[in-house]
């Protein structure tokens, strides 16, 4: 079997003296859909953003292409977060930019390349997440499903080895949600690995290679979306898994 | 008709004069105090924990001295350590570092307001954290900082007045020169306050404008 493309060990984070992550281990695969599963408070948050150090780990740590991020080290923090592409809940676009702006900016100001070439790229990611014809609409003249799109657009244009996805749709009407996963879906079709937070079981698990639960920041158990939705061991992933079922329908 | 002859013979000319020498001390000023405004605000911000104390303690004594007593100790302190300024350069100094920490202020707080998620998002992206303050944060935090630097953009102009004090003889300083020969303060110093409704007037009009020039779609002011 070939070399994860991201391995994650043993990441730990504390505020004061409650611990939110407790050792979180996780090998992921080129191609891979990692879905993070758990109740609010379980670590899914923080685990994804200790994976691109927005938030610090106290302990572990992390690989890339198998080699260790030395995320002490500025300049090679700033190239791997390039890397690895964020996906917020609540969208996060630049508010004083519009949407082909706030694509190509990161090309420009962090990668280097001329404001044209990156133009272009821009229109063609947005393009990909049929979104051409609002390229000049600032984020406030944008519905929540298009700013997601955009954000995901963003993230794209980056050439990011892995996508973390933090509750892409769970800032958005049910309406919205369907284009946002369809992007999502087709990001996956086309090999792009990722680790999504969700609650959207039926949409995990129809696409998901793996379906992690976490609660109180420990991984509880992990396994492929048909053992954890219908045959858990655990008492608690059953009981948590039965109540989203209830909640975001059938699966 | 004396009057009319005294008005456009001596105090047209002189007013002219001060007028000019005014703009000139104004607008260099108000150039300089918002930069400085701006990076002493970022500083304030960002700065690591000695330069915000030295940024903080700036503002403390710039916002806290007199401005009076600052330019004096520009013009007749400083010749005590060897240096030497002219009364222009020396009222322009002490308008723009007094303007500055009042703009760090307004730029401080705008600052603040901009939301944790627009740094997430620069720095998901591989930003630098000076790139993300330059384009991302400054940007932003600049449209909401206009009305206070506006503001104080105004009250510059206003306390311009102060410039003949340590013998800049602008407006003002002209006006008291002609009021004491001719003893026609309230004459002189009525055609004084208009020339400065004037230029606050137009300054508040040019301001009005960049501030709908800059105003983002989707946040347009809504009357209620």
């Amino acid at each position: 079997m070939a070399a994860p493309i991201l391995r994650i060990e043993n990441v730990s984070k504390r505020y004061g003296k409650k611990d939110v992550l407790k050792g979180a281990s996780l090998d992921v695969n080129k191609g891979d859909l990692k879905i993070l599963i758990g109740p609010s408070g379980a670590g899914k948050s923080t685990l994804l953003q200790c994976i691109n150090f927005l938030v610090k780990p106290d302990e572990g740590r992390i690989w890339l292409d198998g080699q260790e991020v030395r995320y002490a080290h500025k300049r090679d923090l700033y190239a791997y977060r390039q890397k690895v592409g964020m996906i917020f809940q609540d969208f996060n676009l630049f508010d004083h930019l519009n949407a082909l702006e706030n694509v190509r900016i990161g090309m420009v100001k962090v990668r280097g390349m001329g404001k044209a070439e990156a133009g272009e790229r821009a229109v063609m990611e947005l393009e990909r997440v049929g979104l051409k014809d609002h390229m000049q609409k600032y984020p406030a003249q944008l519905s929540g499903g298009q700013k997601q799109r955009v954000s995901i657009a963003r993230a794209l244009a980056m050439d990011p080895r892995v996508m973390l996805l933090d509750e892409p749709t769970s800032a958005l009407d049910p309406e919205l949600i369907g284009e946002v996963h369809a992007v999502i879906r087709d990001l996956g079709n086309n090999g792009m690995t990722m680790i999504m937070a969700t609650h959207q079981i039926s949409f995990a698990s129809s696409l998901a290679s793996e379906i992690i639960f976490m609660e109180d920041g420990r991984i509880l158990e992990r396994g492929t979306p048909d053992n954890i939705f219908n045959h858990a061991e655990n008492a608690r992933t059953r009981e948590f898994c039965s109540k989203i079922t209830e909640l975001y329908g059938e699966r | 008709m004396e009057e009319w002859l005294y008005i456009q013979t001596e105090v047209y000319p002189a007013l002219l004069k001060g007028f000019w020498v005014s703009l000139e001390l104004i607008l260099p000023s108000a150039i300089c105090g918002l930069v400085v405004g701006i990076m002493v605000g970022v500083l304030r911000v960002y700065g690591s924990r000695p330069v915000m104390a030295v940024a903080n303690a700036y503002v403390a004594i710039f916002r806290g001295i007199p401005l009076v007593v600052q330019l004096f100790i520009w013009y007749f302190g400083l010749p005590y350590i060897g240096i030497y300024m002219s009364p222009f350069t020396a009222a322009v100094l002490g308008f723009s570092l007094c303007s500055g920490a009042y703009h760090s202020e307004y730029i401080r707080g705008a600052l603040l307001s901009i939301k944790r998620g627009q740094m997430l998002a620069a720095q998901s992206l591989g930003f630098h954290k000076v790139q993300m303050i330059f384009s991302i944060i400054l940007p932003q935090a600049i449209r909401r900082a206009l009305p206070g630097c506006g503001n104080e953009i105004i009250y510059l102009i206003k306390y311009s007045s102060l410039a003949y004090m340590i013998t800049c003889i602008e407006l003002t300083g002209q006006g008291k020169i002609l009021a004491s020969n001719s003893f026609k303060y309230t004459e002189v110093f009525l055609m004084i306050g208009a020339c400065y409704l004037m230029m606050t007037s137009v300054a508040a009009l040019i301001l009005g404008r960049l501030e709908d020039r800059l105003r983002l779609p989707g946040f347009e002011h809504h009357r209620i």
